[in-house]
């Protein structure tokens, strides 16, 4: 088949020339949900990374009762000590849960308690932070235990609400690509009619189907491809430009976005996402006006 | 080269566009199509293109019966028929040689097959010096011209002309002519569907007409009609004085077909059988 490249590419760079003032619209709405479409997989990967960090990095705390004498202390530590799920404890004394209490709380609760009424407490780090709830089910009401706590809730809500920002964004991205694909697709169909005598003459004389389809599809493509670029610059540029590229040993933990850094591996495969769903648009969009509109 | 046997055409509103069509076409032949506006000229002619397929009948062309080609099988039927419109069919935006060239491009010659043979063409039918014009700056019957060359570009077993003189004056006309003649005389069968009576007259080659989609006179060296007023007004019409270009016309013969030829009804009359051999 003598259908040359350098053809296909020649009508199509001519078409898209012809119709600049749709083809920017087309590319740039493209761009703009593909660049949704990549910050929503940026911040998905992202927030599983950091709550994978943040639930290694939390502890679960028993609070021991301020009544309770060295001995419950002790059988306490030597529970904790063998309980299947905790890794390491520590013993804070009620000085220091105190003057740790006193950055926390705001000053009328504090000047209510005393030292001596401030519970003592053990701070656990668990093998695995989901089987937190199981040691509060150890531990709970155990004679000189005051209370269990640990932040499973929290991070729960964390990823509840990174949850719900990744469905808008993706609910969004996929409407505004429907409607990038509306839009090349009626960027082709301008395209077409433009080209009716040209196509006329081309049946007329025996050119086969693809060929003159073909220049048409690569014009959607070219345009899925541009916005798709466009999408993948914005998506380097939240990459770098907001830290997500901080080293794991650079984690800054009172800092969320460096919390979710992820590697140029995973930037690189949310990139090349973003640009096989944009030539995909450009494609879909340029086969339904072609075959709709042009009858061949 | 084209056989019609039983071609019937239906559009859809009931116009019966062909009834029960038979029509043999040898190759090498020049077949004038005659007959009033709606008697089914456009229809034969769209047939062989397979821009349309018959209601019932069959239809063969250069060997192959075309009537149930496959959709993707219908460019390569293309490449071997020329086709010439009323309205010229040229791209505004291209020069000459670029529209001849296009017929060539769009189906996948390689360029040195287009630079030889597009000059060749444009030579025949004397647009050399024009090659570069646009189609707005040359007169109808050299656009009409440009036409012709591009269907004859790609050497066409089959030449379809649809009213190819429509537009165009009488002294033009019959140049169109002499190049489909020239055409013809190279070896491709030439098919003209035509109001022109004093074209037909004068050029004394095989005439199928028409009537509401009825095959009613097929006659070599023919004439338009069998009405002598417009025998006369052929004669007397400008193009009249060009008439010994064409050798073909014999007054001879003329008299022998005009005569014989005169109930449309009679198979007899035709002096070409319709049935397939």
């Amino acid at each position: 088949m003598a259908l040359s490249a350098a053809y296909v590419s020649r009508e199509a760079a001519t078409n898209l020339w012809r119709n600049r003032l749709m083809t920017a619209a087309a590319v740039l709405t493209v761009a703009v949900s593909l660049a949704l479409v990549g910050s929503a997989l940026l911040l998905k990967q992202g927030a599983s990374k950091a709550t994978h960090l943040w639930q290694n990095g939390v502890q679960t705390i028993v609070w021991v009762q301020p009544t309770a004498g060295p001995a419950q202390t002790d059988a306490i530590q030597a529970q904790l000590r063998q309980s299947p799920y905790v890794k390491v404890c520590s013993y804070k004394s009620q000085a220091f849960d105190y003057n740790e209490a006193k950055i926390v709380l705001p000053p009328d609760e504090l000047a209510a308690t005393a030292q001596e009424q401030y519970p003592a407490s053990f701070r656990c780090v668990l093998n695995d932070p989901s089987q937190a709830p199981a040691v509060y089910q150890a531990f709970h009401g155990k004679p000189g235990v005051f209370d269990v706590k640990y932040p499973g809730q929290a991070i729960k809500t964390m990823q509840g609400v990174i949850r719900v920002l990744q469905w808008v964004f993706l609910t969004v991205a996929v409407v505004l690509l429907l409607s990038a694909s509306v839009l090349i697709l009626n960027t082709i169909r301008m395209a077409i009619f433009a080209r009716r005598r040209e196509v006329s003459v081309m049946k007329l004389v025996g050119a086969t189907n693809w060929f003159i389809r073909l220049p048409f599809m690569a014009e959607g493509m070219v345009q899925g491809m541009l916005g798709a670029g466009v999408a993948v610059l914005v998506v380097l540029a939240l990459y770098w430009g907001i830290g997500l590229n901080q080293t794991n040993a650079a984690v800054n933990t009172n800092n969320i976005i460096t919390q979710m850094s992820l590697s140029g591996w995973e930037v690189f495969g949310t990139c090349l996402l973003v640009s096989i769903v944009g030539v995909g648009v450009g494609v879909i969009g340029s086969a339904f006006a072609v075959r709709r509109f042009l009858d061949v | 080269m084209i056989t019609f046997q039983n071609v019937t055409k239906t559009y859809k509103g009931s116009t019966v566009a062909l009834k029960d069509c038979s029509v043999e076409i040898d190759k090498g032949e020049f077949v004038f199509l005659v007959g009033p506006s709606g008697s089914g000229k456009t229809t034969f002619i769209r047939l062989l293109l397979r821009e349309e397929s018959p209601d019932s009948g069959r239809i063969w062309e250069a060997g192959k019966e075309i009537g149930n080609l496959p959709k993707w099988r219908i460019p390569y039927l293309r490449r071997n028929i020329g086709c010439v419109f009323q309205d010229f069919r040229l791209l505004p935006n291209k020069t000459v040689f670029e529209n001849v060239a296009f017929a060539l491009e769009v189906i996948g010659r390689p360029n040195h097959v287009i630079a030889s043979q597009v000059p060749q063409v444009l030579d025949l039918v004397g647009l050399t010096k024009k090659r570069n014009n646009l189609p707005g700056e040359l007169s109808g019957g050299e656009q009409q011209r440009v036409a012709v060359a591009r269907a004859f570009v790609n050497r066409p077993l089959i030449l379809l002309a649809d009213e190819p003189t429509g537009n165009l004056d009488p002294t033009t006309s019959l140049g169109i002519m002499q190049h489909l003649d020239r055409i013809n005389r190279m070896g491709t069968t030439v098919i003209v569907a035509t109001h022109d009576a004093g074209m037909v007259n004068q050029m004394r080659r095989r005439v199928i007409e028409l009537d509401r989609g009825i095959v009613i006179r097929d006659q070599a060296h023919g004439v338009y009609d069998l009405d002598s007023d417009t025998l006369a007004a052929g004669a007397g019409s400008p193009t009249g004085a060009l008439v010994e270009q064409f050798p073909t016309a014999d007054i001879e013969d003329e008299a022998s077909t005009a005569g014989s030829a005169v109930n449309p009804s009679d198979p007899s009359v035709s002096d070409q059988t319709m049935a397939r051999p």
